[in-house]
């Protein structure tokens, strides 16, 4: 269970997260949704004690979120934004999957056989176990992605954080990634937070939204809440919601198929 | 008794190399490489003051470049400073406070060229012991964490969440820089020193796509400038500093060219 309450965080004296409060159960996949600057990305590295509130706090399992990291880091996968990790690293696919498993003396280590079975295992489960050898920085941005999220999955965590996960990913690819995710969060009572833009897809797939805006506007079950009002609220009174099927019928990519 | 200096020197430079080739791989690939200029420079008001003073060792050019490392991570890591910029305030300041108070001393003109540029001659038993011991606590350091330096590097974010103390080893790395580069000033030289922060992994970038073979290579060709260097320096009367540099670019050159044709 993580519970935050009454969390405020402030950057150079403008509030970037107001008194939020909320509570994620187990197993629960949880979208967060608002705007840019909303403080999606501030709110999940408060989460993750990377961010220090003003005020409130945070809590996993009922315990300060500083002392839950210290004890149990490996139990938290996380993926943080795309473009604030280092893809320039002369590294193989295979050592960025292992990279969060630091070890005395890293430079002289070979990785064991369960080690290497468990790193094919994830890369498969997201469609790039034939790039285990390549070197990240040869790849595309969405491959990248793909093994970052084969990284997150190395600890079997019990809590996956997840900072826009679709970020370069196309969109055939995104569709099935959120399938994943669902089947994660369900058989393995993984809780799941993932902050996107992606408003269709994350209504479908999630059990529980939260849309933000510096302040909570709305936190309940997906099929509960009346989008067109609080999205309005959210984004601005500008916003339309088109909201796509799969298998739409004027889609492009399937009137060959009819 | 001159072979038992090119020895001495011998090791030192072969000791260091291997040291700053591990580190350069990190300064590199955090796009850090103007701090090595940065703290070699520093080091010049510690030897301002040595001159000033009279005295030979190193305590005031490791106080010099240890407060400046330590002042640059803190201004980058708490100021809201790039790196460049902190580095570039405190390189400045050094130099500046170095040129005033050899103005006030006597004589310093006649020893600043092996300062600038490095002198065989100068090193000394007490210096062989001393990067000999500085090495052995470097080499265990660097390499007993290089994991842990690799996530930092891949994402400071992860490397929270695994534990590790970010701070610490991000303080401890740039003091472990400073002893290292103001030990291989005697040789290289002030100007030319940040050479073995870049060149190794350059020349390893050139020659291997994976980490572990760019430090191997690095460390390789460091070993290689050095020992060619200082026997042509011996050889040609020239700089030792300038000397090994040009090896170590002539290698780069070598490598850069067999990497595109």
């Amino acid at each position: 269970m993580i519970e935050v309450k009454n969390l405020t965080v402030v950057f150079d004296e403008k509030i970037v997260l107001d008194d939020i409060s909320m509570k994620i159960g187990k197993g629960e996949f949880v979208g967060i949704l608002g705007p840019n600057g909303a403080g999606k990305t501030t709110l999940v590295k408060s989460i993750l004690g990377l961010e220090k509130p003003v005020k409130g706090s945070v809590k996993i399992d009922g315990v300060d979120v500083d002392e839950y990291i210290k004890a149990n880091g490996a139990r938290i996968g996380y993926l943080p934004q795309y473009a604030i990790v280092n893809w320039n690293m002369p590294i193989r696919v295979v050592d960025a999957v292992m990279i969060e498993k630091v070890k005395p003396f890293g430079i002289f280590r070979k990785y064991s056989k369960s080690e290497m079975e468990s790193v094919r295992y994830w890369l498969s489960v997201f469609g790039v176990e034939d790039k285990m050898y390549d070197y990240i920085k040869e790849l595309s941005g969405g491959q990248q992605q793909r093994v970052s999220l084969a990284r997150c999955m190395m600890h079997n965590p019990e809590i996956l954080i997840l900072d826009e996960p679709n970020t370069a990913i196309d969109a055939v690819y995104n569709t099935r990634l959120y399938g994943i995710l669902k089947e994660l969060s369900r058989k393995n009572s993984m809780t799941i937070i993932m902050v996107s833009h992606d408003i269709g897809a994350v209504t479908k797939y999630v059990d529980e939204i939260m849309c933000l805006n510096v302040k909570l506007h709305c936190h309940g079950k997906s099929g509960s809440i009346n989008f067109s009002d609080v999205l309005k609220e959210v984004y601005g009174k500008d916003m339309e919601i088109v909201i796509h099927e799969d298998g739409c019928k004027n889609c492009a990519f399937n009137k060959d198929k009819q | 008794m001159i072979w038992d200096i090119i020895l001495r020197a011998a090791v030192v430079g072969i000791l260091l190399s291997i040291l700053l080739s591990i580190m350069s791989y990190f300064v590199v690939v955090r796009k850090m490489t103007f701090a090595g200029v940065g703290i070699a420079h520093s080091a010049f008001g510690g030897i301002a003051l040595n001159f000033f003073f009279g005295f030979a060792g190193y305590i005031f050019p490791l106080f010099f470049s240890i407060a400046a490392s330590l002042l640059i991570a803190f201004l980058y890591k708490r100021g809201n400073m790039s790196e460049d910029s902190a580095i570039d305030v405190i390189f400045v300041f050094s130099m500046a406070f170095g040129v005033f108070i050899l103005s006030l001393s006597n004589g310093y003109s006649a020893n600043m060229l092996g300062i600038l540029f490095g002198n065989i001659l100068s090193v000394t038993n007490f210096d062989m012991i001393t990067t000999l011991a500085v090495f052995s606590v470097g080499f265990v350091f660097m390499t007993y964490l290089f994991s842990h330096f690799q996530l930092i590097s891949y994402n400071e974010e992860l490397a929270y969440i695994a534990g590790i103390n970010i701070d610490l080893l991000y303080y401890l790395f740039w003091v472990v820089l400073s002893v290292v580069i103001v030990l291989s000033i005697k040789l290289i030289g002030i100007i030319l020193v940040n050479a073995f922060l870049v060149l190794p992994t350059l020349v390893g970038s050139n020659c291997s796509k994976n980490y572990k073979g760019i430090v191997a290579v690095g460390a390789i060709s460091s070993i290689l400038s050095v020992v060619a260097g200082i026997f042509a320096a011996y050889f040609l009367n020239t700089p030792a500093g300038a000397t090994i540099v040009l090896v170590f670019i002539t290698i780069w050159l070598l490598s850069f060219l067999a990497k595109k044709l």
